[in-house]
């Protein structure tokens, strides 16, 4: 986790990508307990601990690795279980699933392009 | 983090849809056995299944991981229930008593269709939930390729 020699950008960037492969694995463990009775789901808690930084941002500040400083992908239980009685519901959980991989893929993309930009300065500009 | 877990949760996931199929392929099998292997009745069976190792890991394991580990469903138990036997009238049968009735377990096959189509549904989901990781793992491993 040093953050001090990576740009910001992939320090984010990573923090996120661990962010969705954990809830991922929520997600996986959730469906993989869609019978089991009694399951209380699991979520994942990331995105609230990133308030600083989009407090920064929407204010037209930058972000410092001072602000990413203790953020980390939490694993938390949902209590009381789920209302309707028997483990989480499949479909919410397919949901969620879907929409988490299209974000970690959005993500590589974005790191991808990150790395594309440095390696054309590296370049000097030429192809 | 570590993607092979995901897939080992939805394995585990799998696994457990699976032994429900089999438990209902087994008392849909034997709704007409007027006997068991042991000689008697037939129980209609039903599984147990709880969610695999306490996963909130504390101490060392929080240490080392950074969070606690999930390690998907697992089948506690195949055990029999006990549903009252049913009677039906079919003095042909070496089984029958002395009245002509025979004895049947009491197997009510709408609930063990029911079971089989949320046992193979749930399977479907973890198959899912593999295929997305599959996915996520293999995009993961064009990064820094030709962009």
């Amino acid at each position: 986790m040093s953050i001090s020699t990576d740009s910001i950008t992939v320090s984010m960037a990573r923090l996120a990508l661990d962010a969705a492969s954990m809830r991922h694995q929520a997600i996986a463990n959730n469906i993989a307990n869609a019978n089991t009775a009694g399951y209380a789901p699991v979520r994942v808690d990331f995105e609230s601990q990133m308030d600083a930084v989009r407090a920064a941002l929407q204010q037209g500040g930058t972000v410092t690795p001072s602000m990413l400083q203790g953020v980390a992908p939490v694993l938390r239980r949902d209590v009381p279980p789920a209302a309707a009685g028997q483990g989480a519901a499949l479909d919410m959980e397919i949901a969620s699933l879907a929409q988490n991989t299209v974000q970690y893929q959005a993500l590589l993309k974005a790191l991808s392009k990150h790395m594309s930009i440095l390696s054309a300065a590296v370049a000097e500009g030429k192809r | 983090m570590d993607y092979r877990n995901a897939f080992a949760i939805s394995a585990t996931g799998m696994n457990v849809e699976k032994m429900r199929l089999d438990t209902t392929a087994a008392n849909l099998a034997n709704v007409h056995s007027t006997r068991g292997a042991d000689g008697k009745l037939y129980q209609p069976l039903s599984v147990k299944v709880v969610e695999a190792g306490a996963s909130f890991a504390t101490g060392f394991e929080q240490q080392v991981q950074g969070a606690g580990r999930l390690r998907g469903a697992r089948v506690a138990a195949v055990e029999p229930t006990s549903v009252a036997p049913h009677k039906m009238y079919e003095p042909g049968n070496p089984d029958a008593d002395e009245k002509g009735y025979v004895t049947l377990p009491g197997i009510n096959q709408v609930t063990e269709m029911v079971n089989l189509s949320t046992a193979l549904r749930a399977y479907e989901a973890n198959v899912v939930a593999m295929n997305a990781a599959k996915s996520m793992a293999l995009k993961a491993l064009e990064l820094g390729g030709g962009q």
